[in-house]
């Protein structure tokens, strides 16, 4: 049984890769114009135009396009950016490696600060404790992720004497060679905001949902049972609440980890921060298809190899879904 | 590029159009700058527009051509003087054409050398130019533009370069002042056979490059910070800062907020609503000077539209136009941080027509035009356009339109937008915005799908859009949008007119400066008097600074070497 329910859950994750490479072709190419439609420069004459359109391959038929796509993709190539003509993925691994740590950072953060949240405010239910969790967490979770943004540019960096954009200080190593220990200092600090916010953003989301799901085991019988029978508090919140409310907290753990290769696009934005979000955008702008294909694949599969490891884990954290 | 972004500026200039055939460079004193030089320093400088390449036959951002001109020679740049614009030499110290316009000769400082100690000599030049043409319709395509209508290219000495045409060009200064010039000795080795190796080539990932501007590049970071450092055997004026550090924000807030913080020394494009603040500042210096941008109505003017023909009437247009109140629109858009702007071509040209309009704003005149034309006002106060008969024939219908403005623009065309709605329904017109998207997709949902200019397919559907042009200091390309020569490619009023056309290849040809001047004129007339776009206002250009230095010069930006070379610190 428990093997079968392994096997239906990766058949259907393989299932879910394939419909996205087809619909990762078909969706980019519904929105108006094309990468050399997209050109907008002095120099982009009509005849440059003509002699783009022709190299690139956007004069031949959607369906051969298709065709050599996948063709490519067969073969673990993701092709080519059509504005710089580099290999996508030679495009790609810097904005991811400057993304995973600033997402990981804000993510970390808001799972382990949501969640600590969550449980306090659920067992202090009507409490001031609570109400304070509680409110701070919808107050953060309502808020439009720009304009958290702007609010840390233009109250909290300023204040801190924190960077509020790029990753890296400009003058950082001009005129002497700077130590690895000042590098890392000077890019942990570029980090810190994007990721305080994002991370806030989040841990209106965590403390809710684990407030939420402590609440209701915390009323479930065998709880009842637990204080009838004198086990401390404690004991209670972390063996019988905390335990049984970890499905929910598991899924939006894995939907958060499932995101951190696609970035933060409003966040990236903000900060200036050149991620795979910022990639995102500029790939759309130029209506660079390649590079927007690779990156919804990268997420697809990343979205989808989270959900797979939460689908097995809920086999060991419930085995009641195996038979359900 | 309906502006689609901020481009480098190109053209010639009132000088130069006034007739001369031969001139000189020279050093021009720092413009802005008062007391003594301090040098050194690292100038600190904040962008929305970043470096998306150094290589000059693989870019597109404007901020790549500005990076290529401060590491790479050119022949000529642009000054900025009590005249105006006008081109100096760069590497080129004077300058001579032939009688017939066909054969130009420049003489080049000599004893240049590039950065790894090479000489560089008008071999270098002549190279380039021959390279450029003879990929021309594949790997340097891009770069192809500055060398049209050139045969070839020859250096009788080291130092003398000789340009052969094979017909008179109107702009050619103009037109080389966008040439990048490059070593020979490093690129003819990367093209291969077929050139292709000059495109994927990036000279940013392959540090250090060699170089012969006024900086050498030290670090890229596309989305991040380069650094410039002084090239120190540049031939020209050398830079008084020790390095400049230049930083791409995506958010302009941050970059003000930055500026503020003393973490940046100078913003290159401040936006209208930081102008207030900034000016606020009291360690903020913040200059305006009239910028490339004007702002406009697009009338979709393709003779064969199917729908809503009233609009190809240029009386209703400026009927409808002179209910608009411009200067609202400067006061409440733009912050008071513009003009009234009649021609296509703007401020920022010499040969902008001076003789235009000005289109009055009289509501009560333009409603009286709309009576005199046959559109009288429903019962609901909306004007109603009669049937008509005919090859275009339509039937009686209410005038409501939609008004397509894209989400790409550098100031609040929503607002603008709501201007110019209230200043329609004064004159019984009814107008919706319809949010286009970024600049691609609205210029698609003017050109249609299938838009093809050898079939007059396309701008078929849309009545109006709202949007901007980036112009240049020569006229020739903004003249050049309305041609069917750009039509799905750079044209958004789908107009069609062999005369105009006719016109624009004249003065594209006309050495003479004066004839050439008359041509360009005519033409703006002919636009004006069409009502292609009702020309609403011409945005300054806004930079600002910290007090500790000075010497910038905002006119220069994307023109000359000076741009970044000029500015020191204070005390």
């Amino acid at each position: 049984m428990r093997a079968n329910y392994i096997l239906k859950r990766i058949l259907f994750a393989f299932v879910t890769v394939l419909v996205a490479i087809t619909l990762n072709f078909v969706l980019f190419r519904a929105v108006p114009g094309d990468a050399v439609s997209a050109l907008r420069c002095r120099q982009c004459t009509v005849h440059f135009k003509e002699v783009q359109r022709k190299e690139l391959g956007l004069d031949e038929p959607l369906i051969v396009q298709y065709r050599l796509y996948i063709t490519h993709l067969l073969h673990g190539d993701m092709g080519s950016s059509l504005r710089t003509e580099q290999p996508v993925m030679d495009e790609l691994w810097a904005p991811i490696a400057n993304t995973m740590p600033m997402i990981a950072l804000g993510t970390v953060f808001s799972i382990i600060f949501g969640t600590i949240v969550g449980v306090v405010s659920a067992w202090r239910r009507d409490t001031f404790v609570d109400k304070a969790g509680l409110y701070t967490a919808l107050g953060f979770y309502s808020m439009p992720t720009q304009w958290l943004g702007l609010l840390m540019v233009l109250f909290v960096a300023g204040a801190l004497g924190l960077p509020t954009s790029g990753i890296s200080n400009p003058t950082l190593g001009i005129l002497t060679e700077p130590s690895t220990w000042a590098v890392v200092v000077d890019r942990l600090k570029h980090m810190v905001l994007p990721a305080l916010t994002l991370g806030l953003v989040l841990y209106g989301d965590y403390a809710l949902i684990t407030r939420s799901a402590m609440l209701e085991t915390l009323g479930e019988d065998y709880v009842l049972t637990a204080r009838a029978k004198g086990l401390k508090n404690l004991q209670i919140v972390r063996k019988h609440g905390f335990r049984n409310a970890l499905l929910p907290i598991v899924t939006l753990i894995a939907l958060s980890l499932g995101f951190i290769i696609g970035g933060a696009i409003t966040i990236e934005y903000v900060f200036s921060y050149p991620g795979i979000g910022l990639a995102t955008v500029e790939a759309i702008d130029q209506r660079d298809w390649p590079v927007l294909q690779a990156i919804f694949l990268l997420l697809t599969l990343s979205v989808i190899f989270f959900n797979l490891i939460a689908d097995l884990l809920y086999v060991k954290l419930d085995p009641r879904v195996v038979e359900a | 590029m309906k502006t689609r972004v901020r481009l480098a500026v190109l053209g010639t200039t009132i000088a130069l159009l006034a007739g001369a055939c031969s001139g000189s460079g020279g050093g021009q004193a720092n413009p802005t700058g008062s007391g003594a030089v301090k040098k050194g320093g690292i100038l600190r400088i904040g962008t929305i527009n970043y470096i998306d390449s150094l290589n000059p036959y693989n870019y597109i951002e404007s901020n790549g051509l500005l990076a290529q001109m401060m590491v790479y020679p050119q022949l000529v740049q642009y000054k900025h003087g009590t005249n105006g614009f006008e081109i100096e030499g760069d590497w080129a110290k004077s300058w001579q054409t032939s009688a017939d316009g066909l054969d130009w000769t420049f003489h080049l400082i000599p004893g240049a050398k590039w950065s790894d100690g090479q000489p560089m000599t008008a071999d270098d030049a002549a190279w380039t130019i021959n390279t450029t043409l003879k990929f021309q319709n594949g790997p340097t395509a891009v770069a192809a533009a500055p060398v049209a209508h050139v045969k070839s290219a020859d250096a009788p000495d080291e130092s003398t370069l000789v340009i052969h045409y094979s017909s008179p060009v109107g702009n050619v200064l103009a037109q080389l002042e966008q040439l990048i010039i490059l070593p020979q000795h490093v690129w003819e080795k990367i093209g291969g056979a077929d050139g292709k190796g000059f495109k994927t080539y990036h000279p940013e990932q392959n540090l250090p490059i060699v170089v012969g501007g006024a900086y050498s590049l030290k670090s890229y970071e596309k989305k991040g910070t380069t650094v410039f450092i002084p090239n120190p055997d540049y031939y020209g004026p050398p830079s008084n800062a020790e390095a400049v550090a230049f930083t791409y924000y995506t958010n302009s807030d941050s970059m003000i907020a930055d500026l503020q913080h003393g973490q940046l020394d100078w913003v290159d494009q401040v936006p209208f609503n930081a102008v207030d603040v900034l000016k606020k500042d009291p360690n903020i210096v913040v200059d305006n000077v009239p910028g490339s941008e004007t702002t406009n109505i697009t009338w979709n003017s393709n003779p064969r539209k199917l729908q809503n023909r009233e609009l190809l009437d240029p009386q209703v247009k400026k009927a409808l136009s002179m209910c608009v109140d411009r200067n609202r629109i400067i006061e409440v858009v733009m912050n008071g941080n513009a003009d009234l702007v009649e021609s296509l071509v703007g401020h920022i040209s010499p040969l902008e027509n001076p003789n235009l309009g000005p289109l009055q704003y009289n509501c009560a005149e333009g409603n009286q035009m709309l009576d005199d034309l046959g559109y009288k006002k429903g019962s609901d106060g909306i004007r109603v356009a009669p049937a008509t008969t005919g090859k275009y024939a339509q039937p009686a219908h209410p005038m409501q339109y939609e008004i397509i403005t894209p989400t790409s623009t550098d100031f609040n065309i929503d607002r603008e937008f709501e201007i110019v709605r209230d200043g329609f329904a004064a004159a019984g017109v009814k107008v919706t915005q319809k949010v286009g998207g970024d600049s691609t997709a609205s210029y698609a949902l003017e050109t249609d799908d299938n838009c093809d200019a050898a079939t007059s397919t396309g701008y078929s559907k849309f009545d109006i859009a709202m949007w901007d042009w980036a112009g240049y200091i020569d006229p020739d390309f903004m003249l050049s949008v309305v041609t069917k020569g750009q039509w799905c490619s750079w044209s958004d009023t789908g107009w069609d007119n062999p005369a105009y056309d006719k016109l624009y290849a004249q003065q594209g040809s006309t050495v003479d400066q004066e004839k050439r001047k008359q041509i360009v004129y005519r033409m703006q007339q002919i636009i004006y008097d069409n009502f292609l776009y009702t020309q609403l206002v011409n945005e300054d250009f806004i930079d600002a600074h910290t007090k500790q230095w000075t010497g910038m010069d905002a006119n220069l930006n994307d023109y000359s070497k000076k741009y970044w070379t000029t500015p020191h610190m204070t005390g």
